[in-house]
């Protein structure tokens, strides 16, 4: 039971930070290796408020997605934009260099001692022998309302299949009255409001260091090459898969004889890689892709 | 008082010479360090303590009226990029000396090559034993792990303790930890032995098979204190109370503020604090603000740069007669104390303490004499 609130606990930030890489990469194509900069930016800026100008946490927090969606606005308006018409690739090198200046960014703002938004110890609650404290509750209850919200909007609204068509076709959809432009830009920034809200999560519930957004990123790619690409669904309950498996993995004690090493856990998300490329590239949740 | 006029008076001679030597060239002096990444908070302290004696000294005529520049790398904590900062500065910049490096893998990677180059290497913080075998080049003014896992078992055994539960992070300096104190505790002592990747924060499911444990003491050996507040934040939220102790990384107050009741009663055997008080303390401060991970380190990386400072003053800048400089050095009082090295380069008159926290704050309990 304490294993599968661990997974909850764990896969829960991994599938905010995936849901946002399958909207940015699933769904638009555009690869953006500063999401974890994202990250790392929205849990800062809470920390920020929260501790060194001592606004309420819920303000805080808001505030730390706020920056997180106005860095990516320009993120996307300098860095993405100008290329993605150029190549498909190109936002492949400006957003490595943005995540480099960014880095650099965070250590000189920020400095290296790790930052917790919410230091210390909150109170636990035992829910059916599973010790789990209440900002982790709220932290699963929040990031599963946030996307489901995410996914519904895009698979079950007129909304969403406006979306869904810019991304197969955006001459097609233009040609319709779809104002295509927005659209594109408001999915990458919704994305990037998703990562931020990872990077709150990471601070409130662990602590906030200016390198580990990578492993994380890591995950989210596992999640969204086995879910499938473009579809938001799978790559969620792929990220709580990944999550539930890296726990059991070392949490079990294997065949009543052995306790699988530590260290392997971080191996998890790379196997799931190569065993859904090589054996099932199209991803668990297949959607059929018209072809024209 | 004779032999600090003999010191004076000889060195007023050799500045008399060195004022009418043709070269003024600036020394240059090499650091290795982690600047970013996880450990990045202990480059920051020894950089910071490195840069504060350079200017003193320059401020004071440099060395024999020689300028000290400062060429930093960044060493990442890993020895790979520590091994190329170090090719970089000993056969691109080609520095007199390096202060550095400070995570113990960063100066076993690039001891190698200061070695090839003879060109001496200090260093601030590494503590790992294999350093003492890393070369003749290579010093440290950090007291090595080799005595410190003994104290710590000695410590266990006094109080009683005899069933560990260790947690382990994958960086050089932990692991050799880990293995040295399995040496000296017995493994038949250590009852739950577990190895986690540099960097991880999600320890549940670890403390969760910790709970069907039956274990008296846990140690969290962890390469830096965002990593170690993890482990003990996720320790104390599944209710275990039993004692925790810990070595130098839990030395940070800023381990105090992110984990605070999570860390209460931490006990840490450590260098003695150093620096805090006293006019280097407030120096530091008012130009760096406070240390990112503890005073001590930017302690012990002044020492390092003024010690070098002080050999070079009397022996020039060539890499031997340096390294012999520092061998034949009788006891150099600095901010951590009156210390010498010792034939492998190891430093001698530096003690352990056992500290603890209350209230948030780091408290020394007891002083450990190393013999």
């Amino acid at each position: 039971m304490q294993l599968l609130v661990n997974a909850l606990i764990a896969g829960s930030l991994a599938a905010l930070i995936a849901g946002g890489l399958a909207l940015v990469y699933g769904l638009l194509g555009i690869f953006n290796l500063a999401l974890g900069q994202t990250v790392l930016l929205g849990g800062y800026a809470t920390w920020f408020l929260y501790q060194e100008l001592h606004l309420p946490l819920t303000v805080s927090i808001l505030g730390g997605v706020l920056v997180g969606i106005l860095f990516t606005a320009l993120t996307f308006e300098i860095f993405v934009n100008p290329f993605y018409r150029l190549h498909r690739f190109l936002p492949l090198v400006t957003t490595i260099a943005l995540s480099m200046i960014f880095d650099g960014i965070i250590l000189l703002l920020f400095q290296s001692s790790p930052k917790s938004i919410v230091p210390g110890l909150s109170p636990i609650q035992k829910i059916a022998g599973a010790s789990i404290s209440n900002e982790q509750l709220l932290l699963i209850g929040a990031t599963l309302i946030l996307l489901l919200l995410c996914a519904y909007i895009l698979h079950a609204t007129p909304l969403g299949r406006r979306i869904r068509a810019t991304v197969q076709h955006e001459h097609a959809a233009m040609s319709l009255g779809i104002p295509t432009g927005f659209l594109f830009r408001s999915v990458f920034i919704l994305s990037e409001a998703l990562a931020a809200a990872g990077g709150i999560f990471i601070g409130i519930d662990q602590n906030l260091s200016p390198t580990l957004a990578f492993p994380i990123t890591i995950k989210a790619y596992a999640a969204i090459i086995a879910g499938g690409k473009g579809n938001f669904w799978g790559a969620i309950l792929c990220a709580y898969l990944i999550a539930l498996l890296e726990q059991l993995l070392i949490g079990i004690h294997w065949f009543g004889a052995f306790y699988v090493p530590a260290g392997y856990q971080s191996t998890v998300a790379l196997l799931f890689i190569i065993v859904f490329l090589l054996l099932k590239p199209t991803g668990l949740f297949v959607t059929h892709s018209r072809t024209a | 008082m004779k032999k600090h006029l003999s010191t004076s008076s000889l060195a007023l001679a050799i500045a008399l010479l060195a004022s009418c030597a043709p070269t003024k060239e600036p020394i240059k002096i090499g650091y290795i360090g982690p600047l970013t990444g996880e450990a990045a908070s202990y480059g920051a302290d020894t950089l910071n303590g490195t840069k504060l004696a350079i200017e003193e000294i320059n401020a004071a005529g440099g060395i024999n009226g020689r300028e000290v520049v400062l060429i930093a790398e960044d060493g990442r904590c890993t020895g790979a990029d520590a091994a190329s900062a170090a090719q970089k500065l000993v056969n691109i910049d080609g520095v007199i000396a390096i202060i550095g490096g400070q995570c113990s893998g960063e100066t076993l990677a690039a001891a190698p090559i200061a070695e090839a180059g003879q060109v001496v290497m200090i260093s601030p913080v590494s503590s790992s034993q294999d350093v003492t075998e890393a070369g003749d080049f290579i010093f440290r003014d950090y007291p090595s792990d080799a005595l410190k896992t003994k104290a710590m078992a000695t410590y266990l055994a006094k109080e009683g303790f005899a069933k560990m539960a260790m947690m382990t992070e994958n960086t050089d300096f932990a692991t050799a930890f880990r293995n040295a104190l399995t040496a000296d505790l017995g493994e038949e002592h250590i009852v739950f032995n577990e190895v986690v990747e540099p960097g991880t924060k999600d320890f549940r499911t670890l403390i969760t098979r910790l709970k069907a444990t039956d274990f008296d003491i846990f140690f969290p050996n962890a390469q830096s204190d965002a990593v170690m507040a993890a482990m003990m934040q996720q320790l104390r939220e599944q209710d275990l109370t039993q004692t925790a102790i810990t070595h130098d990384v839990g030395d940070s107050a800023t381990l105090g503020e992110i984990a605070t009741e999570a860390v209460e009663g931490l006990l840490v055997i450590a260098v003695p604090s150093a620096g805090e008080d006293g006019s280097f303390g407030a120096t530091y401060k008012e130009k760096f603000g406070e240390a990112q991970a503890t005073m001590s380190f930017a302690a012990h990386a002044y020492d390092a740069m003024n010690v070098l400072a002080k050999v070079m003053e009397t022996a020039g800048t060539t890499g031997t007669a340096i390294r012999d400089g520092l061998y034949a050095l009788q006891g150099h009082t600095g901010i951590v104390g009156t210390f010498h090295f010792d034939e492998n380069g190891d430093v001698v008159g530096i003690p352990y303490a056992l500290k603890t926290f209350q209230n948030g704050k780091i408290v020394t309990l007891e002083s450990i004499p190393t013999e």
